[in-house]
């Protein structure tokens, strides 16, 4: 980790200004649960940080209004404990709740988890590995195809990378039509967050739609009755404290026992959070029962490409989601 | 680092203190054990960009200048002679360096020590004393929840505050708001019995 | 002599570990403390042709870049090891260009903040020559060893195996496993008092700095390790880690102390592993059930350089009444740092092989694995034909069914279903430790205002052996735990020999109670009178002394004086569990109810019971941690853990806590602990048995075991994860 400056913001137009006035190498910080990580991997190298993790109003949590309001400094533990997310979204409290430990959601906020890094081990491991990574070191390659893929990607690789993204919340918000409202030193923009991940295609480095000396400092989800129908079901390695192996978020609005609308995201299987059209539209007007959230659950996965160790992603990728799909329907616990 | 940066905005004082050595202005905070050996820790001197900051630690006020990159963790085991925070993986996966800032939790390994400024820590030194253990490091004895120790000031910090946020009610809860810190030695059975003795006496507290 | 376990007394060491107080290698206060960091080699086999430090000393706050044209003087000689089981280091990083795995370090710089160090570090470029390397045993440039390291055998098994009505012919594969014990391994070294102090938690202080002295030529009496608290063990901290003379050496030649905490990710490649094995396992019994023959040939990754022999064949034959045997064990060399010994070493990866082996031939044979076990019993060991010391597992077997109602158990696998639709699995295992002990050196001091010292051969990392001294001084002596001193794990107050092996309890609480009992002697000499009911320092005051020692040397059974002097040199020396007249064992069951959700397949161990043998129970509540802390790690290795290495790159990729997963607090349920309780005296005066290595030994067996019970799939390698039961 290099010599560093450190500032600490009051408001966004003050980080703006002074992420203009640090110049090469300056970066925002909120948590610090990536960004500091990573520097310690080597991995990150920022030379300037811009601390955003008190700017002003930026905890704020308004379920008041016709959208949910997450002000991008909230931490993930107090989004995860709020009443009325955890009563008529519970999609989106459980999607927090899982995430890492009590410790890091208390220090994490649900801005920075937006901009979370894959835990690909050839991209982490730039110290002791140096594998090829065109993430970490764009136009370096990717050791990640044809190597020990058992957590890769089966959803959205490209030849340049297979790395999950790791997020929970990101899934969550991916299902419930989200927008992420952006200030930079050219003005506040919105940004649906079907648009916010990029795919890696052959510039796996470029993940986010975000430019730099750019804050995200909101985000926005539309009300919906679905959201009290709703469950972020998550299979990993052990019981708690770990990423995902696959994991589903799923919000059901209901018309009597039929499927009005289904909202549907997958994790822990994609290069980005993954929104599962088909599956959803499967769903459209149907009573839930185990077939029909398998077949669901299978249609999720019909474009899926596996390795060598990590074909099971994609028949547990299904059950998940099936799995998901009833416990949100009220047809499992 | 170029000197075009070295702007107002920033108000960090950038020189780097070599010879002086970094203020550090915690006399009487130190641990018994560093005093009875007559070994007090050193001023040290910072070598990278520095940030002052002030803070309250275990109810006492402190300030310092700093390394910008430095953690809680190092500030805590390395500046002041604070080592019951321990190091057990630098990466917020172990929780065995958990302390509270402004009550709450943290991973002290992923907190840079600048963010401290202007806040409350309490660590394990804060925590209790020989004479007067607090009911969760009672409850940690009772019911043997540890066995090599190393986790334990973790573990007992995650666990008061587990109790404090109202996660503690059942056996299920207390496992998965407990999953934070790792014990290699096994001692979870240990643990969750002690939360469960503890809590009721830390919610009448 | 009682025959009662102990009091159920708070371990003696709880109030300094809850409190924070215990000081840890790297807790140590030092003035003037200079922070290390290593550049780990980021190829798996090859030559540095050439390192550029030029913009690692400019960074501010660097003091000083070591490679290996500074360390060339180190000496590596065998001799210099002195690590328990590894008889010769073939290769000490940073004492020449060779780079022969994966992290290791090729670099170290010292600076005045460990934050400077680690830029430093981050800053040094190293130019490699890389070489053709294999990375995994099944890797086409691995080489076999041609010689078995073991072959046990007794009557002609082939033939008894071709003969049998029920067999089975099984191959298991165990994954290369990582101790991380959750202290990182430090090294800080400082001159202080004129000796050169190595502060590093070690479970071995004496070899640990008799190695060190010999590698850097120093006057060994010079050299003192202190490791009063080891931050967990498992066996990674029993010998000279790879950056430990590094450490030292810099010290030296800086005359600064200088202190290193190794960065996790490095330690999974620069400190010890449980290596990955192959177990082919041949089974055959007759009509009733009875035991005919046993094969069983077993593979061990080393690496390419030191001696860390394959001895998975050592315990299998004697946990039944096998009629004939035949093992052999073999290892494979690769390019990796040296693999060793992590909680039960081989004993662990044998039992799971051969107790889920022991289920099918169960099954086969068609009886209840409980009554299967308990109808191969024996009280002698078929390979030598010696008797057991002691041998209570058919009593481990019975009181652990009926704790567990094992009765509930069905034989068709999935017979039983969970409230939720879960298929529940109840599996059994058992498993043994050799009885093993060493030689101490003990100084006990009483004074006369109630105060008591002792100093003795042993190191504290978990297990309670604080606790164990305790016990026995308050037993012999009825001394005041709270003005009682303990001093181990540092040799400059006895000598240290390795604490591993479970030999710990046996050999301290012999150690600490004949000090005791000879102290009641010199006592009782010195007032001329037998010992009254009195406290014994008031007894003393009386005599107007302020204080009196005892030194008792301790020599374990079979064993001669020469272990003392052995002892000293920090030389491995233990016994068993072979003695003249005997085989020692500790003896194990364990029960294992698991859940398992049929549509991800996720495994969740519910309850385990487990009971065991371990002769006298110095202290049932941290007896039972060990206990339970075992069946964790058994969980850990059925369910959780394995280290990944891809064949491409060597080294491994999940290093670091997050990746390598073992078991948190929400994979724990239930775990129920007993204890058989019944003394050994054959084997020392304390009648005590090992206990912290046999508690993990069969733990996984039970797992996989019921897994196939709920099931019915026989799952043949480790861990089993969410793919192997989709």
């Amino acid at each position: 980790m290099r010599s560093l400056s450190y500032v600490r913001a009051g408001n966004v137009r003050e980080a703006i200004e002074a992420f203009a006035a640090a110049g090469e190498g300056a970066r925002y910080i909120a948590g610090g649960t990536t960004l500091y990580d990573l520097m310690k991997l080597g991995v990150e190298r920022p030379a300037h940080l811009i601390d955003i993790a008190s700017l002003e109003g930026a905890d704020r949590i308004d379920t008041r209004g016709d959208v949910l309001f997450f002000g991008a400094g909230a931490l993930m533990a107090d989004v995860a404990e709020d009443d009325v997310i955890r009563r008529d979204y519970p999609v989106l409290a459980e999607s927090l709740s899982k995430a890492a430990s009590q410790q890091l959601r208390n220090m994490a906020t649900v801005g920075g988890n937006l901009l979370q890094r894959t835990r690909c081990p050839y991209f982490r491991n730039g110290a002791i590995g140096a594998y090829p990574c065109n993430k970490r070191e764009p136009g370096s390659g990717c050791a990640g195809i044809g190597g020990v893929d058992r957590g890769q990607a089966v959803l959205g690789a490209s030849d340049a990378c297979n790395a999950v993204s790791p997020g929970d919340w990101p899934v969550a918000l991916t299902a419930m039509d989200a927008t992420i409202e952006i200030s930079g030193p050219a003005g506040t923009r919105s940004v649906p967050i079907s648009d916010f991940y990029r795919l890696p295609g052959n510039t796996p480095h470029l993940e986010f739609a975000i430019e730099a000396g750019e804050i995200v400092t909101g985000i926005s989800v539309p009300k919906t009755a679905a959201g009290r129908n709703s469950t972020y079901l998550k299979v990993r390695d052990r019981e708690s404290y770990a990423f995902a192996l696959a994991s589903a978020a799923v919000a059901l609005r209901m018309d009597g026992n039929h499927v009005r609308q289904a909202h549907i995201a997958l994790g822990g299987v994609a290069t980005r959070p993954w929104r599962a059209r088909e599956a959803e539209a499967l769903l459209n007007a149907q009573t839930i029962d185990r077939e029909i959230a398998l077949a669901a659950g299978r249609a999720a996965f019909a474009d899926a490409r596996a390795g060598e160790h990590n074909a099971f992603k994609i028949e547990l990728g299904a059950r998940t989601l099936a799995d998901a799909i009833m416990i949100a329907g009220g047809k499992i616990q | 680092m170029s000197d075009a940066h070295d702007s107002k905005i920033f108000e960090v004082t950038r020189r780097q203190v070599l010879e002086v050595g970094t203020i550090v202005s915690m006399s009487g905070m130190l641990p018994a054990a560093a005093q009875a050996q007559g070994s007090v820790s050193q001023p040290t001197p910072e070598n990278g960009a520095t940030v002052r900051v002030s803070f309250q630690i275990n109810g006492q006020p402190g300030a310092m200048e700093i390394d910008a990159r430095a953690s809680l963790l190092d500030m805590l085991r390395e500046r002041l002679g604070l080592a019951g925070a321990k190091k057990g993986c630098d990466h917020g996966q172990c929780g065995a360096c958990t302390v509270h800032i402004d009550g709450r939790r943290v991973a002290s390994c992923l907190t840079l020590a600048a963010k401290v400024d202007g806040r409350t820590v309490t660590t394990i030194e804060g925590i209790g004393s020989a004479d007067a253990l607090h009911p969760m490091q009672q409850a940690f004895i009772d019911h043997d929840a540890l066995q090599c120790g190393y986790c334990t000031p973790g573990q007992i910090m995650a666990a008061i505050a587990c109790v404090k946020e109202g996660h503690a009610s059942t056996p299920e809860d207390i496992r998965e708001y407990m999953s934070g810190n790792i014990c290699r030695c096994g001692a979870y059975v240990g643990i969750v019995a002690a939360i469960q003795q503890a809590a009721p006496q830390i919610e009448r507290g | 002599m009682t025959q009662e376990p102990t009091a159920d007394r708070p371990r003696i060491d709880a109030y300094e570990k809850v409190l924070g107080r215990a000081l840890y290698a790297a807790d140590q206060p030092i003035t003037g403390l200079l922070h290390a960091m290593t550049v780990p080699a980021t190829i798996a086999k090859g030559r540095i042709e050439a390192i550029d430090a030029t913009a690692a000393q400019k960074v501010p706050g660097v003091v000083r870049v070591f490679t290996y044209e500074d360390f060339s003087q180190i000496k590596t000689t065998p001799a210099a090891r002195g690590a328990y089981g590894q008889p010769g280091k073939g290769h000490q990083p940073m004492t020449s260009p060779v780079v022969r795995h994966r992290g290791e370090a090729v670099a170290l710089v010292v600076a005045e903040t460990l934050e400077a160090a680690i830029e430093g570090a981050e800053a040094i470029k190293v130019r490699y020559a890389s070489g053709p390397f294999s990375a995994r045993m099944e890797d086409e440039l691995a080489s076999p060893e041609a010689e078995p390291d073991r072959q046990l055998s007794s009557g002609d098994a082939q033939a008894a195996f071709a003969a049998a009505n029920h067999r089975i012919d099984v191959e298991y594969l165990h994954p290369q496993q990582h101790h991380n014990p959750i202290e990182l391994i430090s090294t800080t070294a400082a001159f202080e008092d004129g000796e050169l102090r190595i502060y590093e938690g070690t479970q071995a202080a004496s070899a640990f700095a008799g190695g060190l002295a010999g590698m850097m030529g120093m006057d060994p009496t010079r050299l003192r390790g202190v490791s009063p608290y080891t931050g967990g063990g498992f066996g990674q901290k029993n010998g000279i880690q790879e950056q430990s003379v590094l450490v030292a050496s810099a010290a030296a030649l800086l005359r600064r102390p200088v202190k290193l905490v190794m960065p996790r990710g490095q330690l999974f490649h620069t400190a010890s592993y449980r290596p990955r094995s192959r177990h082919r396992i041949r089974l055959g019994a007759d009509e009733q059930g009875r035991l005919l023959a046993g094969l069983y040939e077993t593979v061990q990754q080393n690496s390419r350089y030191d001696g860390f022999a394959c001895d998975h064949g050592a315990n299998p034959p004697r946990m039944y009444g096998y009629r004939t045997w035949q093992g052999s064990d073999r290892i494979v060399r690769v390019d990796t740092q040296t693999p060793g010994h992590q909680r039960a070493p081989h004993e662990h990866p044998s039992s799971y092989a051969t107790e889920c082996a022991m289920d099918e031939l169960a099954e086969a044979v068609g009886m209840d694995p409980v009554e299967f076990r308990l109808a191969n019993d024996t009280q002698n060991d078929p390979i030598t034909g010696k008797p057991f010391s002691s041998r209570h597992l058919a009593g481990c077997l019975m009181r652990g069914a009926e704790m567990f109602d094992w009765n509930r158990r069905r034989r068709e696998p999935g017979a039983l279903v969970a409230d939720n639709g879960g298929l529940i699995g109840l599996g059994v295992a058992c498993g043994s430790y050799k009885g093993s002990m060493t030689a101490a050196v003990t100084t006990l001091r009483l004074f006369a205002s109630g105060r008591c010292e002792i100093a003795t051969s042993g190191h504290e990392m978990g297990q309670g052996i604080r606790s164990v001294i305790a016990a026995e001084l308050i037993e012999i002596l009825d001394v005041d735990p709270t003005k009682l001193e303990i001093r181990i794990g540092d040799t400059g107050h006895a000598p240290q020999h390795i604490t591993a092996g479970s030999w710990g309890t046996g050999s301290v609480a012999p150690a600490a109670r004949s000090a005791a009992m000879k102290m009641r002697e010199e006592l009782s000499a010195l007032t001329g009178a037998p010992l009254s009911e009195e406290p014994v320092h008031v007894q003393l005051a009386r005599t107007r002394r302020l204080s009196l020692e005892v030194t008792v040397n301790t020599i374990p059974l079979g064993k001669d004086g020469q272990v003392i002097e052995q002892l000293r040199r920090g030389i491995p020396s233990t016994t068993g569990p072979e003695y003249p007249e005997f085989m020692a064992f500790s003896w194990i069951a364990h029960f294992a109810e698991v859940h398992v959700e049929t549509s991800t397949g996720r495994v969740r161990v519910k309850r385990v019971v487990s009971v065991a043998d371990c002769g006298r129970v110095m202290n049932r509540r941290t007896a039972e941690s060990q206990v339970r802390g075992g069946v964790v790690w058994g969980i850990g290795a059925a369910l959780r853990e394995a280290g990944e290495t891809d064949p491409r790159f060597g080294g491994v990729l999940n290093n670091d806590l997050a990746e390598y997963v073992v078991p948190v607090n929400a994979d724990i349920g239930t775990i129920d602990v007993d204890f058989i309780g019944e003394p050994d005296f054959k084997l020392n005066m304390s009648g005590v048995k090992g206990l912290g290595e046999v508690a993990m030994v069969g733990a996984a067996a039970a797992v996989v075991n019921a897994v196939y019970n709920a099931t019915g799939r026989r799952i043949r390698h480790l861990p089993i994860r969410i793919e192997d039961l989709l």
